[in-house]
């Protein structure tokens, strides 16, 4: 099997998203279901520099790995976390019909809310049916909205020092990023 | 911050200010039936708008509950702190009080009570 530059690339970056994923699931939280997400500073970075596409492989594998690390594989904490990233990442997608319109901070926040959309509706149907639960939406979308401008910052920071002009790449020039 | 930056940003803030005001001011779903546990009997299963008083039999004695105009509460009971009282009337969706002394719970129930929460 032959592997190109970007395949080395995703696998580098993954390997980077998977450890901060790691060393993130070590620190408390004070709410179940609030957390910085910091690996998805990753998953912005891989979005603006390689594509959408790759920000899905970055995103999925590490939350994979990530899970059979933690061995949380297949458990609810693996099943919120993938239908969060599925959200997040479909969010991402339309932000492709005007790529030149966003930047990371905004994506940041976009994705950071879809995300727990994704999460607060599967923990909803599948896991905890109780009308109590949207007494916490709130909150939650808070702390998405708080950490998604936290995380675009960075993001945008990282960018910036990378050379990288920070706005979403349209398909056309992924190849000389 | 590019044009779409400032647009997500000023959504997501009225989002927010949406969700406050509604998720914390706008009461909860009305229940529509209560469920009566009892150690050692089978639950009760009774609609919420028909008013009825239950003497419902426990460890310690005879717990009197009250449906009353879409609210159920505990009446009276035999324990000695009396918390299932203090709970008041119940009459949301997931609303709960229990006389653990006397064995007995009482959960207003909504449209879907398949289950409280699955844990694995």
């Amino acid at each position: 099997m032959k592997t190109t530059r970007d395949d080395h690339r995703i696998a580098w970056l993954t390997g980077l998203a998977i450890l901060i994923h790691m060393l993130e699931s070590t620190l408390p939280s004070p709410l179940p279901g609030v957390k910085p997400g910091l690996a998805n500073v990753i998953t912005l970075i891989v979005l603006m520099m390689y594509g959408w596409s790759a920000a899905c492989w970055v995103t999925l594998l590490r939350i994979l790995v990530g899970s059979l690390l933690l061995g949380t594989f297949l458990s609810p904490t693996f099943l919120l976390s993938l239908s969060g990233a599925l959200t997040m990442l479909a969010a991402a997608a339309t932000t492709r019909l005007a790529p030149a319109a966003f930047g990371p901070i905004g994506l940041s926040v976009l994705m950071a809310i879809a995300h727990i959309a994704g999460q607060f509706a599967v923990a909803y149907t599948l896991f905890i049916p109780h009308q109590g639960l949207f007494s916490l939406l709130p909150l939650l979308m808070t702390a998405a909205v708080a950490f998604g401008l936290i995380n675009g910052l960075i993001s945008q920071a990282v960018l910036r020092r990378l050379g990288h002009p920070t706005t979403a790449l349209d398909p056309a020039r992924r190849e000389h990023p | 911050m590019k044009s779409g930056d400032y647009l997500i940003v000023t959504l997501a803030a009225i989002m927010l200010i949406a969700l406050y005001v509604n998720m914390w001011s706008a009461p909860q779903q009305a229940g529509d039936r209560v469920r009566i546990v009892a150690e050692g009997s089978e639950p009760i299963i009774a609609p919420l708008d028909r008013d009825h008083v239950y003497r419902i039999h426990g460890r310690l004695g005879d717990s009197v509950i009250e449906i009353h105009q879409g609210r159920i509460h505990f009446a009276s009971s035999p324990c000695p702190g009396k918390q299932c009282i203090h709970a008041g009337w119940l009459e949301r969706d997931g609303d709960f009080a229990a006389c653990l002394p006397n064995g007995i719970t009482v959960t207003v129930l909504g449209r879907n009570p398949r289950f409280d929460a699955i844990n694995f």
